[in-house]
C-alpha cells in the first residue's frame, strides 16, 4: 500500500528537523560527548569481558541471562516504538483522512519494525563480538540467538500494542474528559492543590477538572504496589528482619514519586509570563508526588521497625536515601519537562552508571553525580527564565 | 529616572530577539504611556510574536532592555512580571483545568481573589459563566480566547498584552472585549497592547499603533493619524496595505 511508510517517513523528518533546531553547541555535546561516553563504555566493556574470560567461556548461565535481557530490551524497546509510531498514526493533519484502523495500524507497525530492525541486529552483533572476544565456542549462534530473542521481545510488543490493546485513537491530551463517567471527584486532593499556584498539581498530573480518573491502568499499578509491600511486609515480619520491608520501602516511595511526577507547567507561558520563581513551581510540583511517595514508604517502614525494633537505622536511613532519590530525580524530570519517560531512563542510566564507577573510583563519583544534578537544574533554570 | 520614563508602563529600548542565535525582530524601541492602546501590526511572520515574547519574558533579549512599570525586565524579571498581564494562546492553557481552576491558579499567582477584576462583571459580559466548572479541554477557540482574557485581567496588571486574542471571539464577545478595553484606558491605570491582523479593529480602538515587517518597524501611526486615517470606511486598511506594498518593493529592490 502506497501509505505504509507514511508514519516512517514522518518519524524521520520529525528527527531530522529536531537536529536541524538544535543549538550547534548542543549538537556537538551530543555528538562528542556521546561518542566519548560510548567508547568510555565499550573500553570498560572490553576490560571486564578479558577479566572474566574464562567463566563466561565455561558457564551458560551469564549468557543465558544475557538472552533474557535481550528479550527484555526488545520487549521495552518495541513498548516505546509502537507508542511513538501509533500516535504517530494518529497526528492531527492525518485525523480527518479516510484512513482505516488496519491501514494506521499497518504504519504504525512498518515504522516501527523498519526502527527495531537496526537495533536487534546490533544487540545480536554486540553478544556475537563479545563472546568471541572471550573464544565462547559457537559465538555465532549465541550472537544469533540474542538477535532473535530481541526481536521475539520487539515483536511480542508490537503485536499486544498495536494489534491487541489499540483498537482505537490513542488518548488525546485535549480531551481528557472523553471518559467523564470513569472520572470521579477528588476533593482531598484540593487540601494539598490549594496553595499557591493553586491546582498545579492537578494540571501536572492531567486530572481533569481535578477529578481523578479511574482506569485500568491506575488500578494494576495500585494492585501491584499493595501487592509487593504486602510481599516485603510479610517478609520482613516472617524472618525478623528490617532490610526487605525498607527497601520495598524505597523502592516503591521511589517508583510512586517518578510516576507520578510531571514538570511540563515549568515550560508553559502561563507560569513563566507571571511573577512566579522557577524554584517555587519546582517546589511546589513536587508536592503531590511526594505526598505519594511517602504514603508508599511509610507502611513498609513501620512494617520494618516492627519486625526488627533495634534495627530502627535501616528505614531511617532508606527514607533519607528516598528523600535524595527523589530530589534528584526531580531535577532530572525538571530538565525533561515533556518527556517523562526519557527523564526516567536518564536517571536509571546515571545511577546504574554512577553505582558502577563508584566501585572503582569510591566517593569521587558522587561529586561528579552532584555535578550533573547542578548542570541539569542550571539548565532548566535557564529555560524557565529565557525560554 | 527621569519623570516621562516614570510614566511609561512599558519601555522597549533598542531590543533584539529571536531564536537559537537567529535574530527574528532587530532593533525595536517602543514606550507606553497609563492610557495608551498600541496596535501591533504586521503580515505573518513579521515578528509580532517574537516581540511581545520577549516584552513578557518568554526569550532572552539578544540586545536592548525592557523595563515594565519602570522594573527592568532582565534584572528583577518577578518584580516586572507582576505589572504583566498577557492573555495566554487558547493551545498553551492548562487544558485539564477547569475555567474556575484556571482561574484560581491565575489568582493565587497575582495573590488577589479569583474575582478581582478592574471592570465589573467579566464573567457575565463574556459569556463565559456556564463553562466555568467545565474542563478547558472541552472549550471552543473563542471560549478558550475568553478565559485567557479574563486570566489576563485579573488583578488589574498595568500592562495588559492580548496577542491575537479578539481571533475566534464570537461578535458580542469581541465587542464587550473592545468595550472593555476602551474602559481600562479610559481609567489611566492601565496600558494596552492589542496584536491583531483584524485591521479595521485598530483605528477604532488604538491610540496608537506600529507595522511590523521583517522584524523591524516600518511604520506607525499617532491617534491623530489613526482618527484621520479612520475617517472613511476601509481607509485605514488601505493606509496599512500601502505600507506593505511600499516595504515589498524596498525588499525586492534590495535583493
Amino acid at each position: 500500500m502506497r501509505h505504509d511508510t507514511f508514519v516512517l517517513s514522518l518519524m524521520w523528518r520529525e528527527t531530522r528537523n529536531c537536529v536541524k533546531s538544535a543549538n550547534l553547541s548542543d549538537l556537538a555535546w551530543v555528538v562528542l560527548g556521546g561518542s566519548a561516553f560510548l567508547a568510555y563504555g565499550a573500553g570498560n566493556a572490553v576490560v571486564a569481558l578479558r577479566r572474566g574470560s574464562e567463566t563466561l567461556r565455561a558457564r551458560q548461565e551469564p549468557w543465558i541471562i544475557v538472552l533474557l535481557a535481550a528479550f527484555a530490551l526488545g520487549l521495552a524497546g518495541g513498548v516505546i516504538l509502537s507508542k511513538v509510531a501509533w500516535s504517530r498514526a494518529f497526528a492531527p493533519f492525518l485525523k480527518a483522512l479516510p484512513l482505516s484502523i488496519t491501514e494506521r495500524r499497518r504504519m504504525a507497525a512498518v515504522a516501527a519494525l523498519s526502527i527495531g530492525a537496526p537495533f536487534v541486529v546490533l544487540a545480536g552483533a554486540g553478544v556475537g563480538a563479545a563472546c568471541l572476544r572471550v573464544d565462547k565456542p559457537y559465538a555465532a549462534a549465541w550472537g544469533f540467538g540474542a538477535g532473535t530473542t530481541c526481536a521475539a521481545g520487539v515483536a511480542s510488543a508490537l503485536y499486544l500494542q498495536l494489534f491487541v490493546a489499540n483498537n482505537e485513537a490513542p488518548d488525546d491530551l485535549s480531551t481528557p474528559f472523553a471518559n467523564a463517567a470513569k472520572c470521579i471527584p477528588a476533593p482531598w486532593l484540593a487540601t494539598f492543590d490549594r496553595a499557591a499556584p493553586a491546582w498545579l498539581g492537578a494540571w501536572a498530573c492531567g486530572l481533569p477538572a481535578g477529578a481523578l480518573r479511574l482506569t485500568a491502568r491506575l488500578f494494576a499499578t495500585s494492585f501491584l504496589f499493595v501487592l509487593a509491600a504486602a510481599l516485603a511486609i510479610g517478609a520482613s515480619l516472617a524472618r525478623h528482619e528490617a532490610a526487605p520491608a525498607a527497601v520495598a520501602g524505597m523502592i516503591g516511595g521511589l517508583i510512586a514519586f517518578m510516576i507520578s511526577l510531571r514538570c511540563h507547567p515549568l515550560g508553559s507561558p502561563v507560569l513563566r509570563t507571571t511573577p512566579q520563581g522557577f524554584m517555587s513551581v519546582w517546589l511546589r510540583l513536587l508536592r503531590l508526588p511526594l505526598v505519594l511517595s511517602a504514603v508508599c514508604f511509610v507502611a513498609p517502614a513501620s512494617a520494618a521497625v516492627i519486625a526488627e525494633p533495634s534495627a530502627w537505622t535501616t528505614p531511617v536511613a532508606s527514607g533519607l536515601c528516598l528523600l535524595i532519590l527523589n530530589g534528584a530525580y526531580a531535577v532530572f524530570a525538571g530538565f525533561f519537562l515533556n518527556a517523562p519517560l526519557v527523564a526516567a531512563l536518564a536517571f536509571f542510566i546515571a545511577i546504574a552508571y554512577a553505582g558502577y564507577e563508584f566501585l572503582e573510583y569510591g566517593d569521587t563519583v558522587i561529586i561528579g553525580f552532584a555535578a550533573l544534578i547542578a548542570l541539569l537544574w542550571h539548565k532548566s533554570l535557564r529555560r524557565y527564565r529565557h525560554g | 529616572m527621569d519623570k516621562s520614563a516614570a510614566l511609561d508602563v512599558l519601555t522597549v529600548r533598542g531590543v533584539s530577539a529571536g531564536y537559537r542565535g537567529r535574530r527574528i525582530v532587530a532593533d525595536i524601541s517602543v514606550e507606553l504611556r497609563f492610557g495608551d492602546v498600541l496596535g501591533l501590526l504586521g503580515a505573518n511572520g513579521s515578528g509580532k510574536s517574537t516581540l511581545l515574547k520577549a516584552v513578557t519574558g518568554q526569550i532572552r533579549l539578544m540586545a536592548g532592555t525592557v523595563a515594565i512599570a519602570g522594573v527592568d525586565l532582565e534584572q528583577a524579571p518577578e518584580r516586572a512580571k507582576a505589572e504583566l498581564g498577557l492573555a495566554i494562546d487558547g493551545p498553551e492553557l492548562p487544558s485539564a483545568l477547569s475555567g474556575r481552576q484556571y482561574l484560581e491558579l491565575v489568582a493565587s499567582i497575582r495573590s488577589c481573589a479569583a474575582s478581582d477584576w478592574p471592570c465589573s462583571d467579566v464573567v457575565s459580559r463574556l459569556g463565559l459563566s456556564a463553562w466555568l466548572a467545565r474542563p478547558i479541554a472541552e472549550y471552543s477557540l473563542g471560549t478558550r480566547a475568553k478565559i485567557s482574557i479574563a486570566a489576563a485581567l485579573l488583578g488589574s496588571p498595568k500592562l495588559l498584552i492580548f496577542d491575537e486574542s479578539l481571533n475566534g471571539l464570537d461578535p458580542l464577545a469581541a465587542f464587550e472585549v473592545k468595550e472593555m478595553i476602551r474602559e481600562l484606558a479610559a481609567t489611566g491605570r492601565h496600558a494596552i497592547v492589542v496584536s491583531t491582523h483584524v485591521v479595521e479593529t485598530v483605528p477604532a480602538l488604538c491610540t496608537r499603533a506600529i507595522f511590523l515587517a521583517d522584524g523591524r518597524i516600518v511604520e506607525h501611526w499617532n491617534t491623530q493619524e489613526l482618527a484621520q486615517a479612520s475617517q472613511a470606511p476601509g481607509a485605514f486598511e488601505s493606509c496599512v496595505m500601502k505600507a506593505l506594498n511600499a516595504h515589498a518593493l524596498q525588499s525586492a529592490a534590495v535583493a
